[in-house]
């Protein structure tokens, strides 16, 4: 065991599992999402690395973990519950009870918030669930800092007993710096649930004892804040600046770099913010009164803005002077800047951009390398036959890996975990209802369908929907960085769970038609849609379930080495791009020279499931001339 | 020392890997260390880049045109993050033949007197029997041609730190091999 406080360079996201094993922590819960998946399996790492005995569980979704979390808090245990901004949403039912019962030992709730954004469908700031929830959030700048205020987090959330938000932004989450390790807190909190059914099961009439308790809580805290200087201080003071600004998170750094090099630390002032709500009113009051105007810098929510009481002095979104999406990155902030200081006749801060750079490298007219589907995944294969089968469908589908069916036209819609079936049901019977029936296909991932799928599933059951569901089953959580799944019945820490099929969940929805086969074989999968198809449309049928199975060809690359197909392209390719257009495998590459396509060697994975694709038949099993073409 | 640098390529090139060797120098150096890593989708084919800074800075984000070193490791992808580099940065492309690079952008490259050199680290990767070193051959190259503030010895000896024990050798194997290459264009 280290405990000589050893340097290391850790990811942001690692930081803060440093800090949740440094603070004692006993159980860690999480679903996956970018950018917060490196939490988990970082306080796995230093759980074996220091021998410790913490629960950790990559839960079936967001809200589970949360109470799972939750509910071990409340036998005494410092808990964690890590997600990604929209996981919180999932979450967000537990999160607004828990902040009435607040909690006995310290529960610190992490979302990650992706403004730009990077990785998300939406750019929402989890900070306003913390206002919204009324319960604390901490707003760490750096991997240090977040790696500190997960210990404070605790720390906090025992004093006061209730739920504490550590928001980290994706510039933090994915941010590396050096770190000082520490050695873990010991604590010793054998499990103790002490009923207190007035408090955990409470009926309304007492659920207004406890908001009243909670805004008192709120009041203390913060006063607590008003007093703080370690999170929320003066970075700069400098007497005489007319221009104040109070930011928070990667803002906050982003910004003194740009003070810095620029020499303007002596022009304006700094209010940083490490607790934005509730905020620290009197200090920030006191700040805006000694500034001409204070401009607030912070993403990608106006939550500090929001709350600041009269803003007549006060820049920001609100007034049109920081834009209202979009991520804050250090060449925004410098306009923000610039114009700000022009404004106010402070300083003239010249543009640095290149313009000429830039024209020159547009008229390159260089192509988006969108993201797509890696050579030989078997989510192409699939995605494939759906389209040779329905060209013409509806083709709802969800978040994960084959989100990227977007390139192939084999993917509609997606709008959030789940979906993929609901959007099914919901088109279905929108169209049933002006007597249409139309081929609905709709696509989702093993791990999104043991996240939310089943409640969808027996809906869509329950209510007589008529549509194929294609489960694309790589028995992995392979868009988030490979976390086992329910299928896969191996837990977080890689000891053994019980491992749930999704045959049987699927029966236990009500589906009584349920094929599964690997997507590999192109040919069987039409055929089975094609018969999937009938069984939806006769009076005695219902909803066709598919499970397209074959394992994701990063976690288990060794299915590579099995079964290989080796393909060659025949003198018969004619240059259509046919293949690249509507496979798009990024092994096959067109050859501008010869105006054919030439297969990479150093992508192909010898799938051979390109035999299938090309119309003229030109790509072959090698030394192979028979053609295996689809009619 | 301030030092900033750029790293670019597409998924799959060891840009992450490329990053950590000069995160790791830095620590040895006692120097700070601030990056930035791109993760998620771009996993899956898209544009890699990632950012680090070595000495003292307040954030990991490089801001445009002050950046002091870009190596990429694709030639498109060179182009999209070109706007990083300082007047008078240093930039190390993974290319096969400097000919097909687009003359009016190295012209204005020149004209702030940024140093371009292009390096077939694919090629010599390629040669040495590991395709996948390119991002090291690249690090050497740019050794060797002694335009960067880093020490030979201090690089291989992060190396045999950070390197998987199975690909050790050839790491410090295709090291070596671009320093060679650079120090022959110093000549």
């Amino acid at each position: 065991m280290d405990g000589n406080k050893e340097i290391r360079v850790l990811l942001g996201n690692v930081a803060v599992a440093r800090g949740i094993v440094e603070s004692g922590c006993h159980v860690v819960t999480s679903y996956p999402g970018t950018p917060s998946s490196e939490i988990v399996p970082a306080v796995v790492m230093f759980k074996k690395e220091l021998d410790l005995n913490t629960y950790v569980e990559w839960s079936t979704n967001e809200k589970v973990a949360f109470d799972n979390a939750l509910a071990a808090s409340l036998t005494g245990k410092r808990v964690a519950v890590a997600m990604k901004q929209v996981g919180l949403n999932v979450a967000s039912d537990s999160l607004m009870s828990s902040a009435y019962t607040g909690v006995i030992g310290g529960l610190v709730i992490i979302s990650c918030d992706d403004p730009g954004p990077h990785s998300s469908q939406t750019e929402q700031d989890s900070r306003f669930y913390a206002m919204f929830a009324k319960i604390p959030v901490l707003d760490p700048s750096t991997p240090q800092e977040a790696k500190k205020m997960v210990r404070d987090a605790f720390e906090l959330s025992e004093e006061f007993q209730i739920p504490v938000l550590l928001r980290p932004t994706i510039r933090v989450s994915h941010a590396k710096q050096n770190v000082r390790l520490l050695p873990p807190q010991v604590l010793e909190r054998p499990a103790h649930f002490k009923k207190d059914p007035d408090r955990w099961a409470a009926t309304p009439r007492y659920r207004l004892v406890l908001h009243t308790r909670l805004n008192d809580t709120l009041e203390r805290i913060q006063a607590k804040f008003e007093q703080d200087t370690k999170w929320n201080y003066e970075a700069i003071s400098s007497p005489g600046a007319e221009l104040g600004i109070i930011t928070c998170s990667a803002s906050f750094v982003a910004l003194m770099d740009i003070l810095e090099e620029f020499n303007l630390k002596k022009i304006v002032d700094v209010l940083k913010i490490g607790s934005p709500y509730p905020l620290p009113q009197n200090k920030v009051r006191d700040f805006i009164d000694r500034h001409e105007k204070t401009l607030v810098l912070e993403e990608p929510g106006a939550v500090i803005e929001t709350q600041i009481i009269d803003k007549n002095k006060v820049l920001g979104r609100m007034s049109g002077h920081v834009p209202l999406q979009g991520e804050l990155t250090p060449e925004v902030l410098y306009d923000i800047l610039a114009k700000v200081l022009k404004e106010l006749e402070i300083f003239k801060l010249n543009a640095i951009s290149d313009p000429k750079l830039d024209q020159l490298v547009s008229a390159l007219d260089l192509p988006v390398r969108r993201p797509t589907l890696c050579a030989g995944c078997p989510e192409r294969a699939a995605f494939f036959a759906i389209k040779k089968a329905f060209p013409k469908a509806i083709y709802p589908s969800d978040i994960g890996c084959y989100t990227l069916g977007l390139n192939l036209k084999a993917v509609d819609t997606v709008l959030d975990m789940g979906a993929g079936i609901t959007f099914a049901s919901g088109f279905y019977q929108a169209y049933h209802q002006d007597g249409k029936d139309i081929p609905i296909i709709a696509t989702m991932g093993d791990s999104t369908f043991y996240h939310s799928g089943t409640a969808s599933l027996l809906n869509a059951v329950y209510n007589n929907a008529r549509f194929i569901l294609v489960i694309l089953d790589n028995e992995i959580t392979a868009m988030t960085g490979m976390q086992p799944t329910p299928g896969l019945g191996i837990t977080a820490d890689g000891s053994q769970g019980i491992k749930i099929p999704l045959e049987e969940l699927i029966k236990g929805c009500g589906v009584k038609w349920i094929r599964t086969i690997d997507p590999y074989d192109v040919k069987g999968l039409i055929k089975i849609l094609k018969e999937a198809r009938e069984y939806t449309q006769k009076s005695d049928g219902g909803i066709a379930v598919i499970i397209a199975r074959h394992p994701c060809l990063i976690q288990y690359p060794e299915i590579c080495q099995t079964n290989r197909v080796k393909v060659e392209i025949t003198d018969e390719c004619n240059g259509c791009m046919y293949c690249i257009d509507f496979f798009e495998c990024p092994a096959l590459r067109p050859d501008e020279k010869e105006d054919v396509v030439k297969i990479d060697r150093t992508l192909c994975i010898d799938c051979g499931v390109c035999i299938h694709v090309c119309p003229r038949g030109a790509i072959v099993r090698k030394n192979e001339k028979s053609l295996e073409q689809i009619e | 020392m301030k030092t900033q640098i750029v790293f670019a390529g597409v998924g799959g090139q060891g840009i992450v890997f490329a990053s950590r060797i000069f995160s790791e120098l830095g620590l040895k150096l006692g120097m700070d260390v601030m990056g930035s890593e791109t993760h998620g989708m771009s996993q899956r084919g898209g544009s890699v880049v990632a950012h680090l800074k070595l000495g003292d800075f307040y954030g990991p984000i490089i801001r445009e045109g002050t950046a002091d070193i870009l190596y990429s490791l694709e030639e498109m992808e060179t182009y999209r993050v070109l706007k990083f580099l300082k007047r008078g940065g240093r930039c190390f492309v993974n290319l096969e033949d400097i000919e097909r690079f687009d003359q009016k952008i190295f012209d204005h490259l020149q004209s702030k007197e940024i140093l371009f050199r292009a390096f077939d680290a694919s090629g010599e990767a390629f040669k040495i029997g590991s395709v996948k070193s390119a991002n090291i051959l690249l690090i050497g190259y740019s050794v060797g041609t002694g335009l960067v503030p880093f020490k030979r010895n201090d690089i291989s000896s992060v190396l045999e730190t950070v390197s998987r024990r199975e690909n050790l050798e050839m790491n410090l194997k295709a090291f070596e091999d671009g320093v060679q290459q650079g120090r022959a264009e110093r000549k």
